[in-house]
């Protein structure tokens, strides 16, 4: 870690927080993201209209959805899965209108898939509420062989693709939702430092 | 700067204040490619003064054998625009600065909405041309004081069909901006020149609505407003400049020999800004370009249109 460096590219996440101009509010949340509901819903309620879509991680014991449905007081959607949770946002995306304010909490992973989601509509990522929750896991994206791994938590990683050992570097692009690997051994084939775990 | 030398090829008398002059390169080669929404920096040489203004290019992109500006003839012009009318003939020669865009239709966005008011149609009509090209989903809502003020309007019906609305002030035709807004889809963005009064209500409106301030876009080139005179002193060279009342901080460092940096001369674009070493008075901030709170810090002014309320002004140049 160099002080006083960082790659630009490297996205910052905040917590989530209600915009105070909007016509509408659109929720958008997995897993530990819960959470980040549950604060979000610890604030000043807004006085415009609200949808929220929600999924539970099916791989941890944890449980928000209760808690965020009786909570809530109106527009919760309890979905199964982050896949359930996509394919409703992309039906319901054409009906919402500029000032439609966009909030999204869970893994990295599931934000940028989400921000695809609203970019085929014209949201740009920016203009979107965003909290990290629950891990640092990453998506990486080889660049040698293309393949895009999810849920690497340990850098070296090896390339499920190509087999390639992958130097993860904050280098991130918005477009692909991941992270640049790049193999660590290319000048000096075999010699790989040992992997750590740097993204739990 | 790069200058290119032009020559009038035609003027014509667009409405009772507007004129639209057609300016070819002197040396006959085509001019430089530009993009929709782009101007050029227009010199004039008005009793021995160079007056500079900005105006927006508005023939078609795809067309480089002439450029196409128009002026409206200002009440309380500065020179400039009384200048263009009543001086400037076909055959007159002129210089101008290489096309800059500081206006530009958003590629990111899926739908766009022009608002003009006024003369404040010009810079649409070279992104009406790139819209049409690129077959983006736009409308143009054009708002003007009266029947005769209604600059080419046949023209727009031409190029936008079905995608141009007109408001007519003089029959009770009123843009309501919040109704417009209220109802556009996700990736829309707004665009708007005119009136500062329009441009404001725009953006306000906007903001209220909860529209990112990234898909609202407004060019609005300020006159440099006229003050009291003050002088303004160059810490490099130690040149003590007299800038009269009339006339802008950096029009009077051109006229003394200082070569200050300029691009849009409207406050616009903020190419000009100039670092304050002190100031013993106070700064009157006229551009669009510095926040709020760098505008109350005082450390930096837009010479193009700024000016001081002051007896000695001292900026790092």
């Amino acid at each position: 870690m160099e002080r006083g460096y960082w790659i630009r590219s490297k996205p910052l996440y905040d917590s989530l927080i209600w915009k105070q101009k909007a016509t509408g509010h659109v929720v958008i949340a997995q897993g530990e993201g819960g959470i980040a509901v549950l604060k979000l819903f610890q604030q000043m309620c807004p006085r415009e209209p609200i949808t929220l879509l929600f999924a539970d991680d099916a791989a941890t014991s944890k449980n928000y959805a209760d808690i965020i449905q009786s909570l809530v007081p109106e527009g919760v959607h309890i979905c199964e899965s982050e896949q359930d949770v996509l394919d409703k946002l992309r039906a319901q995306l054409p009906d919402y209108l500029m000032g439609t304010q966009f909030y999204v909490a869970g893994s990295e992973a599931f934000i940028w898939d989400v921000l695809a989601e609203l970019k085929v509509y014209g949201v740009q990522d920016i203009n979107v509420e965003k909290e990290l929750s629950g891990t640092l896991a990453r998506s990486v994206y080889c660049v040698h062989c293309k393949t895009t791994d999810r849920d690497v938590h340990h850098s070296i990683h090896q390339c499920s693709g190509c087999g390639r050992h992958l130097f993860v570097r904050d280098h991130f692009s918005r477009r692909l939702g991941a992270y640049m690997g790049v193999m660590v051994d290319a000048e000096e084939p075999g010699n790989i430092p040992a992997k750590e775990e740097i993204y739990p | 700067m790069s200058i290119l030398d032009v020559k009038v090829a035609d003027v014509e008398q667009v409405t009772e204040v507007v004129k639209h002059f057609t300016l070819v390169q002197e040396n006959g080669e085509p001019l430089p490619h530009f993009s929709g929404g782009s101007h050029v920096v227009v010199s004039m040489n008005i009793n021995g003064r160079i007056h500079r203004n900005p105006y927006s290019l508005m023939g078609s992109t795809s067309n480089t054998d002439s450029y196409h500006i128009s002026v409206r003839k200002q009440e309380n012009s500065r020179g400039g625009s009384k200048f263009m009318h009543e001086q400037v003939t076909p055959g007159t020669r002129l210089q101008i600065t290489y096309p800059v865009n500081l206006f530009a239709i958003s590629k990111m966005g899926h739908r766009h909405i022009l608002i003009a008011g006024g003369i404040g149609i010009t810079p649409f009509m070279s992104q009406i041309a790139d819209l049409n090209r690129l077959g983006y989903d736009y409308e143009l809502h054009y708002a003007y004081r009266s029947p005769e003020h209604g600059a080419f309007r046949e023209q727009l019906e031409e190029m936008c069909g079905n995608r141009v609305h007109f408001y007519i002030d003089s029959e009770g035709d009123r843009l309501d901006i919040p109704a417009l807004l209220k109802q556009q889809p996700l990736g829309t963005h707004v665009y708007t020149c005119g009136p500062e009064p329009m441009v404001k209500a725009l953006h306000l409106h906007a903001q209220n609505l909860g529209w990112p301030d990234n898909h609202v876009h407004s060019e609005e080139f300020t006159a440099p407003p006229v003050g009291d005179e003050f002088t303004v002193q160059l810490a490099k060279s130690g040149m003590d400049i007299t800038v009269p009342g009339d006339m802008s901080m950096l029009e009077a460092m051109e006229e003394a020999g200082a070569e200050p940096p300029f691009l849009c001369r409207g406050g616009a674009c903020g190419r000009c800004e100039l670092e304050v070493v002190s100031c013993d008075g106070l700064i009157m901030h006229n551009d669009h370009y510095l926040s709020d709170h760098e505008k109350a810090e005082g450390r930096s002014i837009m010479p193009c249109v700024s000016r001081a309320k002051c007896s000695k002004l001292v900026v790092n140049l």
